[in-house]
């Protein structure tokens, strides 16, 4: 085999390097593709277009409240309304959109081919995918989840809510955490076993660290929530008594399962966020970002910190009050990394001669708004304060504070800033003005006034008013600002449609950035790198702003996928590992684990029936190809096919 | 070697002697199967826990009426599951020998105790004189049996295969981390029935004896 192998240090080896890395094209192929830039390109394209029918949910439900006594929802309807509203925004965009760039950029910027388990990447965006269609199906067949995104039992279990949808809801929140999960793992691995030669984790990209810690915080957050919805399966389908107080079960061990997932939850869509605020700063100010340690530090404790503070979403449940001081000193301590991030932002901002560009303006944006919300976080978390307001439309204020500026912003921010290098083009900047103008003055126009309203008196969750309540006016303001924020969401909606034909070249560094995913070219290439990079500080790009004469790892095969295995700490060369080709069996396994799940709602032992067929094909996925004792190619590819 | 000349000066790691094969923690499989046992105890602490807040919200437990639980049955399940990793162990060691026909014996014999267990743990299931539906006692008995029996059949399924692998000369000294990761799983599994077994055998006993 030796004599035969070509190399990529080889000059004459890039068309043969790329047929190497290529995805199939065509349709059919489709279902085959393992490419991380791919698979996370899908991740961010479909969690958007989950966005926009989430987005569009939201702007029905305030029409429905735009005048008291409304009729243009029922009761029931409305309840669908909202709670498709808050699952999608969580499981379906926000999670899966922050592991998308992950995806999409995290190899890139650590300098590698591909990561750990390209299969496992498309087997879990293909379980997302179904879990998403068959949570609309149900909501277009009338019969979606209606008990809110948190599915509170007992009005989730099957005394009160009759019917598929919360059987929707249970089964499909499960299923989708294994793509979470899924993601997560092989992010892990992939950071801490294929940087580049020389990046220690001490010289990895922030938005790196940020990821690395989402994942982690995934790992041991969603576990929690796919047992918990598990047993509330368990309880609607076999009447098992866990949350039923009747039977000796408990419906408060609902609220700590859920909530012990759901407040790392907000973190794990916020971590990533403060990883984009970090590089962009980094970058728009053309200097390095300051305090790195001190914000890699911070990201870390943010991530254990999330896991103490579930039980302030809880202090109106009566638990002894000894438990809710705790939770409260947990929650106040969260400020000290938070705080401490948004000084080093701040220094990093300070003096510098900043580029006001849009991904820029987002950021800043992200500033006003998150405070806000960091402001009414600190007042909620006063439990005499919390009772007060809980389940009024202060919460709700609070909760899209914290969320549009913890997430959506960045998010956006990051959007604007890597568009141009999955696809080669720059996103108009024109455009992009108008709507961070529309999004910013939308999103405080919408939302600040939910904390009159809900100072009021005005409960979430109801789909109307009386008119004698004093609240329309308010209502009908919000429900004008809620298109306001739409459009302006709609305006980079179009942005990015328009642009990936019409936007400017982009080359492949346009911001002058210091990263590896800008050392190659947009979008790059089938191998990511046409010689994989070595680098020796934090600011390879900087240092040396052509990427041609970037130092570089020798000795890959051009023939075969591989790509270089590096030590967890200090990013030694350690091995080289060959790399599985295309393959349709993610595909099918998530079919057939996909049937497992929605057959369980119908008839239980369906369940089995799915078990048994991805048995198949996971053999099938795994199965070595023979002949597998030529020689080293053999094993290796055979067996890293996850 | 490579028969390319590295004269360009900014090649300064050369990839071309590296090891192709993995056979431990230097492959990304062997950390993804970590992460896939990690997020697996993260399950069995939510169990453990939820078993343990259901027990305290009760004031009777097991709650009146029902049997305080048998050791016996269950003990040996440990006893044998314990043995198996043992043979798990001996399994991967005469595979770094070369020995391939121990090496599949071993493999068999792990998959055959894996099969006793199940087949006693099924037996379980048929006597329990309790239904899931009735008090969260039994759901809890019935769900977390239920939750290890379906990763024991797991486990055991992907090690027949892996002994089937081994039968037709798959496996060998080098070619091993296959062997490596399943048995990584299999201690899961394995050991997962420790904590189990106290929560669903020892605990009533010790809380039915402290409430008379």
């Amino acid at each position: 085999m030796q004599s035969t192998a070509t190399y990529d240090h080889d000059p004459a080896s890039t068309q043969l390097l790329s047929r190497t890395w290529e995805s199939p094209p065509g349709v059919l192929n489709w279902f085959t593709h393992v490419n991380h830039r791919q698979i996370g390109y899908r991740f961010v394209v479909t969690s958007l277009v989950f966005f926009a029918l989430a987005g569009v949910l939201a702007l029905i439900m305030r029409l429905q409240l735009i005048s008291p006594e409304n009729t243009l929802l029922g009761p029931d309807l409305y309840n669908q309304l909202f709670t498709m509203h808050g699952t999608t925004m969580m499981f379906f965009f926000a999670v899966p959109a922050m592991e998308g760039l992950g995806i999409y950029l995290a190899p890139l910027m650590i300098g590698t081919r591909d990561m750990s388990f390209p299969r496992l990447n498309a087997f879990g965006y293909y379980v997302y995918l179904i879990a998403g269609i068959a949570l609309y199906t149900s909501l277009f067949l009338g019969m979606a989840p209606a008990a809110g995104w948190f599915s509170y039992v007992p009005l989730a279990n099957i005394a009160f809510s009759e019917g598929r949808g919360m059987d929707f809801w249970t089964t499909m929140i499960t299923f989708i955490e294994i793509s979470a999960l899924a993601a997560a793992v092989e992010l892990i691995v992939t950071i801490l076993k294929q940087r580049a030669p020389g990046m220690t984790l001490s010289r990895m990209p922030l938005f790196v660290w940020a990821i690395l810690v989402m994942s982690f915080m995934i790992v041991f957050a969603m576990p929690t929530v796919m047992a918990g919805s598990v047993l509330l399966a368990l309880d609607r389908a076999f009447f098992t008594q866990f949350f039923v107080a009747a039977g000796g079960g408990d419906p408060l061990l609902w609220q700590h399962l859920f909530w012990f997932f759901g407040h790392p939850e907000v973190y794990i869509i916020m971590v990533p966020a403060l990883g984009i605020i970090s590089s962009i700063i980094a970058t728009f100010t053309q200097r390095p970002i300051f305090g790195y340690t001190a914000l890699v530090l911070s990201l870390v404790a943010t991530g254990f910190v999330s896991f103490g503070l579930w039980v302030h979403h809880m202090f109106t449940t009566g638990l002894p009050h000894l438990g809710l001081s705790f939770f409260t000193a947990a929650s106040a301590m969260i400020a000290i990394p938070t705080g401490v991030q948004v000084f080093c932002w701040i220094a990093s901002l300070w003096g510098a001669r900043i580029r006001f560009a849009t991904p820029m303006l987002f950021i800043l944006g992200f500033f006003a708004i998150f405070v806000i919300g960091g402001l009414t976080g600190v007042m909620v978390a006063s439990i005499p304060f919390d009772s007060q307001v809980h389940d009024s439309y202060f919460v709700v204020a609070h909760l899209h504070y914290v969320l549009i500026g913890g997430a959506v912003f960045p998010f956006f921010a990051g959007l604007y800033y890597w568009y141009p290098k999955m696809t080669g083009r720059l996103m108009s900047e024109r455009l992009g003005r108008w709507s961070f103008a529309l999004i910013f003055i939308g999103t405080n126009l919408t939302f600040f006034p939910m904390h009159q309203l809900g100072f009021e008196g005005m409960p979430r969750r109801v789909y109307t008013y009386l008119a004698d309540m004093g609240w329309q006016d308010l209502n009908f303001a919000i429900t004008l600002a809620a298109f306001v924020l739409g459009t302006g969401f709609l305006l980079t909606l179009i942005n990015a449609v328009i642009s990936r034909s019409r936007g400017d070249l982009a080359g492949s560094n346009p911001w002058q950035a210091e990263t590896l995913e800008w050392a190659t070219t947009s979008p790059p290439q089938n191998y990511n790198f046409r010689h994989l990079p070595v680098v020796s500080s934090r600011t390879p790009l900087w240092d040396q702003p052509d990427a041609d004469r970037l130092e570089c790892v020798a000795g890959l095969r051009a023939d075969r996928r591989e790509l270089l295995v590096t030590t967890l700490l200090e990013a030694r060369p350690q091995s080289v590992l060959i790399m599985p080709n295309p393959s349709i069996w993610p595909f099918l396994l998530s079919l057939a684990v996909g049937f497992g799940f929605l057959g369980f709602m119908f008839e239980p032992w369906l369940f089995v029936v799915g078990f048994a067929l991805s048995f198949f094909m996971i053999v099938g996925w795994l199965w070595p190809k023979k002949p597998w004792l030529d020689g080293e190619q053999s094993y290796d590819q055979s067996h890293n096919q996850s | 070697m490579s028969t390319t000349e590295l004269n360009d000066a900014r090649f300064v790691v050369d990839a071309t002697d590296l090891s192709r094969f993995h056979s431990g923690s230097d492959a990304p499989i062997w950390w993804g199967i970590v992460g896939l046992v990690l997020i697996e105890m993260s399950v069995v602490a939510a169990f453990v826990i939820s078993y343990f807040y259901l027990l305290m919200s009760n004031p009777q437990w097991p709650p009146a009426d029902y049997p305080v639980p048998e050791l016996m049955l269950p003990t040996v399940s440990l006893v044998l599951l314990l043995i198996s990793c043992v043979t798990m162990y001996m399994a991967g060691k005469t595979l770094n020998k070369g020995q391939v026909t121990a090496f599949v014996l071993y493999t068999v014999a792990s998959v055959a105790l894996a099969c006793v267990v199940l087949v006693i743990r099924w037996q379980q299931f048929q006597n329990f004189e309790f239904s899931l539906d009735q008090h969260v006692y039994g759901s809890l008995v019935w769900t977390i049996s239920g939750f290890h029996f379906l990763h024991v059949v797991s486990a055991a399924i992907g090690t027949a295969v892996v002994a089937i692998l081994g039968m037709m000369g798959f496996f060998s000294s080098t070619q091993r981390i296959g062997v490596v990761v399943d048995t990584l799983y299999w201690n899961f599994v394995a050991l997962a029935w420790i904590p189990f077994y106290l929560i669903l055998y020892w605990v009533p006993r010790i809380t039915h004896t402290a409430g008379g």
